[in-house]
């Protein structure tokens, strides 16, 4: 067997704030989905504009 | 013999899904100008990892536990497989953010819609009975805690997470085979439909207005023209097929 690259010996280390209570690799995840999603639609796609052949 | 051939339920069917799903419509070449964005792709990404799911799995499945927990190649496909679903469920969540705030059940695409977000809710305990089936101290770890989670939910007399049998049952075969299906009908009905497309800056700026009154008023014609919300008529311009 490997070792993990990280240490993963220990309980998860979470984000606690009043009732929130989440594990940082959840949090991660979730912060990473919603900066793929704002980049998703903000940053331009490749040929958006290029015009099609007339008909 | 004479006389009109009389109907076949094969030829019934054919004609039927033919006339639902032309191949131009089935396997179309080009897409709607507003698919040239990022957010479009979500769908293909969710099912590409959807069928590494399904090729890494069928490789466990043959090779064994033994295989996928003590020796290095099968290190790697237990590894794909894990991180292919992570990849899934990371795009598909993607997938239903845009879908649902471009209101992608507009223009007679309820069903489309309601196939994607029943095929998320399967795709969860698809995910978690792998988690119960790894057969290792990991899995009766998991499988304790969640046995009390099913009962509190007064469900643990017809899901018994402990029973690796009926877990790795419901993992390999039972839900994967739902969660396929409803992906192609998924599928089917994306491209019976076509895309929905993004909503009319304009129309969004105009006060609401009797929509029996959609002919007389420009927006809302348009807003009802194929393309614009009804079944869709694909404009020639960006190339490659799209979910």
């Amino acid at each position: 067997m490997t070792a993990a690259i990280l240490d993963l010996s220990h309980p998860a280390n979470t984000v606690h704030w009043h009732f929130f209570l989440m594990s940082v690799s959840n949090v991660v995840v979730i912060v990473l989905m919603l900066l793929v999603f704002a980049v998703a639609i903000v940053a331009p796609f490749p040929g958006r504009g290029v015009k099609g052949p007339k008909k | 013999m004479s006389g009109p051939a009389r109907p076949s339920w094969t030829g019934a069917v054919r004609e039927r899904a033919v006339r639902a799903l032309p191949p131009e419509k089935l396997l179309p070449d080009s897409q709607p100008a507003y698919m040239a964005s990022w957010i479009y792709l979500f769908g293909v990404l969710s099912l590409v990892s959807l069928m590494l799911i399904i090729a890494s799995g069928l490789i466990l499945g043959l090779k064994g536990p033994g295989w996928w927990h003590f020796t290095g190649v099968g290190h790697f496909f237990n590894s794909i497989h894990l991180w292919s679903v992570e990849l899934f469920f990371f795009f598909m969540v993607i997938h239903l953010w845009g879908k649902y705030w471009m209101a992608a059940w507009r223009g007679g695409r309820a069903r489309v819609w309601m196939t994607g977000a029943v095929t998320f809710v399967v795709a969860i305990p698809c995910a978690l009975t792998g988690y119960v089936s790894q057969q290792n101290f990991d899995a009766q770890w998991i499988s304790t805690q969640a046995k009390d989670g099913m009962n509190a939910v007064g469900v643990g007399a017809f899901f018994n997470v402990t029973n690796f049998g009926q877990m790795y049952s419901y993992h390999v075969l039972l839900l994967p085979l739902a969660v396929v299906a409803l992906v192609v009908a998924h599928i089917l009905l994306v491209r019976k439909h076509g895309i929905v497309p993004p909503f009319q800056r304009s129309a969004l700026r105009k006060p609401p207005v009797d929509p029996t009154e959609a002919d007389e008023h420009p927006v809302l014609a348009r807003e009802h023209a194929p393309g614009n919300g009804s079944p869709a008529a694909p404009h020639p311009v960006s190339r490659g097929g799209g979910l």
